[in-house]
């Protein structure tokens, strides 16, 4: 395989591109973004829902990742609320993934025997989703640059076969190959356009509408109704559109936990209804996969 | 005599779990060796890498002998299946099957006669269970197989003799070969000893063995502390993580910019320790430097390593700091407010609430500790701020730690900064423990408030189950009060903290939390004094009845007992027989306490025993003497005998208790 590596370190689209053109190869469907806000790659319906069932499963997307507390009104180098991450998984776990995912870091220029790469323990956990599962995070020279997990159960539900996920955060992965320290320095394509200019605007007025203007009181009331439907999609056994309704639910949630206005135990309630939503779509998408 | 010779490859399995697994993996086998009878070298090791499990045991004969023995079959008057079955699974004939009575009855048998086994043959029977039987503490499952193990096991190298094991374990087949690139998962090579499989992986500088790597890592820090006037600190958790998560390891001293060194060096310490794994070095002085060791799984012959980890900690420190300029200016006393909006816990109010009571609490325990009410109180009520900075946001672990720093930074009294920095230790058995006064009250004041909230509610641990770690909560209150010789009213500390509970409106059921607490403070104290190897009978004789506010005594008491019943029992006559008979002898001959050295040495095992007794008590600071034998025997007829004969406590013991009742 031919890919753009030479001379001058890679650009973020090309560090994309190489990705997309790497696991391609490898037998993935490359999909494109998921149309709805979610917090990361996971929340994708390519991934949280098509790795519950027993059929087989490979792809590899970008998807842009939404954390609204983390928003710093782009003053923190490091720190953003909007991102993007690279996700692939398949099912069930290929014998052979760390081989695979050792040669996806030299298609993007960096030769793991030079480095320092580690499999450090990293279990992970969502609550909303009500999904657990065992693995690492990967380091590149002590920076953590991929997430790298087998699933043991999604929705609630125990997964067969197990499904792994990995996840890199291409922003860090290109921070680490472009040699920057700031986010905003990054190159993005061949003509210089920088991170910067293509989201530093977008950081600052997001961070503000997080913080500062979001309408909290038709941000609860979008949670209730966003519930009632998907509730009601659920009892029409109609999966995808249900877990659409439900990603929105979330994403309502998180804006209100940036504003600051769920107390502690609200949160954990609000948390456990968003997962009970989930674990009822995965019930019903399940029934469609036997 | 042959060595057996096992590996297991797998993907990274984590430092703890690997530690679980070789101390799992050398139990089994021991097991198996000792239940087959077969001599095996007991100095065997079980070695691990991130990706290998290795066990090696040599000195093992290559054949057992069986003795011949009679195996008992089905009873006579069984039906005949029986016996046809019994004859097939002993693959005999009924010409060998004898009649013989038993206490039992009439039965059929056979004589097996004395046989020799293939050590090889038993170990391919039964490797597969030995391997099924390692627990692991979190384990997984991969692609559509069924097993459970740390992380996927991709090969199982197995020898025996030289000779390869052949077995299987789940959907695994075991050989005489292994992956030697445990990165890409290739290069199968064959290995027919340990030796040779040393050897080689040595020749790559991968070392197998855990204790050799953490050698050449001590070495190597040592060497270049020693060079550099520098000191690390003590800290073997962290160090036996780095030497699991390595199989060549090569140790890089790396820096920091040293503008960091302004940020508190708890902050520096926990982002290079806990989040990172470096260890940072000390001067002399016991000051943070800007060095710190980088423990690497490769040689950094193009700098890379370095480089990277360098900008790694760059970044994280240029946060944390960007965070201390932030919050250290943001006056504490008036964000005091603001903890109205933080929840401290559902029903239990916010933490505006929690330092509330804390303060009613704290200055009533001024009173006892004699230390000034007023620092007391402001300590209480900035104690929890620092929950609402962006630092404790990004280094939970080190509450209160950063809410000292911005109280010193602000300008706040020492003792008042200390306590709030130290207001959440201990924090169980193994932890620090405050001995500052201001920090024993504030930390005293955050834990009953806690307990008395949570029983108050009603969310007491059960015997499984214990998710707000309340039991280590309590422990701790026992430590701050034994350890520390703290003299305070546990009893009305608990009503008032209900008290204030109440004052907030909340519906607190005073003595049934009382009640509750205490019982479940008393039993904290005996698995307290458990875990410092104090004798269950002297335990459950101090404890006995015990108020709260005696906790201290019994602590005292119960120590003491232990440390001269050694003597006692060491002797081994038979002692305390004649307790009163002796017991008249050395109140009329007046042995006193002060003698104890020469009588030890002289007297009876019995009279010794009582001097002890006398002396515990005048250690604990009752100079009373047993005075009257009279008041003793009617001890003996109370029921607090009774109840404690049937603990099968002995008498001695009984007899004190008695008396200090």
């Amino acid at each position: 395989m031919v890919y753009k590596t030479k001379k001058k370190n890679l650009s973020f689209q090309d560090t994309i591109f190489n990705l997309q053109k790497y696991w391609s190869k490898k037998g993935c469907v490359i999909l494109q973004p998921y149309d709805l806000e979610v917090g990361a790659g996971t929340f994708h319906p390519a991934t949280t829902l098509r790795s519950l069932g027993p059929k087989p499963w490979k792809t590899a997307y970008v998807q842009p990742s939404r954390r609204p507390t983390d928003g710093r009104y782009g003053d923190n180098p490091n720190r953003l609320q909007h991102y993007y991450q690279f996700q692939v998984l398949i099912k069930p776990s290929p014998k052979e993934i760390k081989k695979m995912y050792l040669n996806s870091l030299s298609s993007i220029g960096i030769n793991y025997e030079e480095h320092d790469i580690r499999f450090v323990e990293d279990d992970w956990e969502s609550p909303t989703l009500g999904a657990a599962g065992l693995g690492w995070e990967v380091w590149c020279d002590g920076m953590e640059v991929t997430q790298f997990t087998y699933f043991q159960q999604m929705a609630g539900v125990e997964c067969k076969p197990v499904s792994v996920e990995i996840t890199y955060g291409l922003e860090r992965l290109c921070m680490f190959i472009q040699n920057k320290k700031s986010v905003f320095d990054l190159i993005w394509n061949d003509e210089g356009i920088t991170y910067k200019d293509v989201f530093h605007k977008s950081e600052k007025e997001f961070s503000a509408y997080n913080f500062e203007y979001a309408n909290t009181d038709n941000l609860f009331k979008m949670f209730e109704m966003l519930e009632e439907e998907t509730k009601l999609l659920v009892e029409k056994k109609i999966s995808l559109p249900a877990y659409d309704q439900c990603l929105k639910c979330s994403h309502v949630f998180n804006i209100l936990d940036a504003r600051g206005v769920i107390s502690v135990a609200q949160r954990a309630e609000y948390i456990a209804r968003i997962r009970e939503l989930t674990k009822s779509i995965g019930k019903v998408w399940i029934e469609s996969q036997s | 005599m042959s060595e057996l010779f096992v590996e297991l490859f797998s993907e990274e399995i984590p430092a703890k779990l690997q530690i679980n697994a070789r101390n799992e993996l050398k139990k089994n086998i021991k097991n198996f060796f000792i239940d087959n009878q077969i001599n095996f070298n007991e100095n065997f090791n079980v070695y691990s890498t991130p990706n290998r499990l290795v066990l090696h045991i040599d000195k093992i004969p290559n054949e057992i002998k069986l003795n011949s023995e009679e195996i008992r079959g089905p009873n006579v008057n069984a039906p005949e299946k029986a016996l046809e079955g019994f004859i097939r699974s002993n693959n005999t004939k009924l010409e060998k099957i004898f009649k013989k009575n038993t206490e039992k009855g009439k039965f059929y048998f056979f004589k097996k006669e004395s046989r020799k086994i293939k050590v090889s043959d038993l170990l391919e029977k039964n490797l597969s269970e030995i391997l099924t039987k390692i627990t692991w503490n979190k384990s997984m499952k991969w692609a559509n197989y069924d097993l459970y193990w740390g992380r996927p096991l991709k090969s199982i190298l197995a020898i025996f003799n030289k000779k390869p094991l052949n077995f299987v374990f789940n959907h695994i087949n075991s050989s005489n070969k292994t992956f030697i690139d445990k990165s890409l998962e290739e290069g199968l090579k064959i290995f027919n000893d340990f030796n040779s499989y040393l050897k080689f992986f040595k020749q790559k500088g991968i070392l197998i063995d855990q204790d050799l790597r953490k050698k050449i890592i001590q070495n190597k820090i040592n060497e270049i502390i020693n060079k550099k006037n520098l000191k690390i600190e003590q800290n073997d958790r962290l160090i036996d993580e780095i030497v699991n998560i390595v199989e060549k390891p090569a140790v890089i001293v790396c820096e920091f910019d040293k503008k960091f060194l302004n940020v508190p060096s708890e902050i520096l310490i926990t982002t290079m320790q806990s989040h990172q794994k470096y260890l940072p070095t000390f001067d002399k002085k016991n000051k943070l430097t800007n060095n710190f060791f980088v423990v690497s799984d490769i040689k950094d012959t193009k700098g890379f390593v370095k480089l990277g980890n360098e900008r790694v900690i760059e970044a994280r420190l240029s946060d944390a700091e960007f965070f201390w300029e932030k919050n250290k200016t943001q006056n504490l006393v008036k964000q005091v407010d603001k903890l109205k909006n933080i929840n401290y816990f559902k029903g239990l109010g916010s933490y505006f609430d929690k330092i509330q009571r804390m303060r009613k609490l704290s200055s009533l325990i001024s009173d006892d500790l004699l230390i000034s009410k007023d620092k007391i109180e402001i300590a209480s009520s900035i104690c929890k701020v620092d929950l609402m900075s962006d630092l404790v946001g990004e280094f939970p672990e080190l509450q209160g730690i950063v809410g000292g720093h911005f109280a010193k930074f602000q300008g706040f009294d020492k003792e008042v900064c200390l306590a709030v920095s130290e207001q959440y230790l201990p924090n169980g058995m193994e932890s620090k423990l405050p001995k500052k006064m201001y920090s024993i009250a504030l930390s005293l004041s955050d834990k009953l408030d806690s307990l008395v909230g949570f029983f108050g509610i009603n969310l007491k641990p059960t015997s499984s189950k214990d998710p707000y770690a309340i039991r280590r909560m309590a422990i701790s209150l026992v430590r701050l009060i034994v350890e520390n010789e703290t003299k305070i009213k546990l009893k009305d500390l608990i009503i008032y903290t209900c008290s204030a509970y109440r004052d907030q409106g909340y519906d607190f059921d005073t003595k049934k939390i009382q009640n509750e607490l205490s019982d479940f403070i008393i039993e904290r104290l005996k698995n307290y004094l458990k875990e410092k190897k104090i004798r269950q009978d002297i335990i459950e004789s101090s404890t006995f009845l015990l108020g709260l506010d005696d906790l201290l005594k019994a602590y005292k008491k119960s120590l003491c007992l232990n440390k001269n019943i050694k003597k006692i029992y060491t002797n081994k006559q038979k002692p305390f027989n004649n307790f009163l008979e002796n017991y008249n002898f050395s109140i009329k001959n007046g042995y006193q306490v002060k003698n104890i050295k020469y009588f030890s040495q002289n007297m009876e095992n019995d009279i010794f025993a009582i001097i002890c007794l006398n002396n515990a008590r005048f250690m604990y600071g009752d100079t009373k003497d047993i005075k009257d034998s009279k008041q003793c025997l009617e001890m003996h007829k109370r029921d607090n005998y009774k109840l404690l004969k049937t603990k099968k406590i002995p008498d001695f013991l009984i007899y004190f208790i008695a008396y200090e009742k």
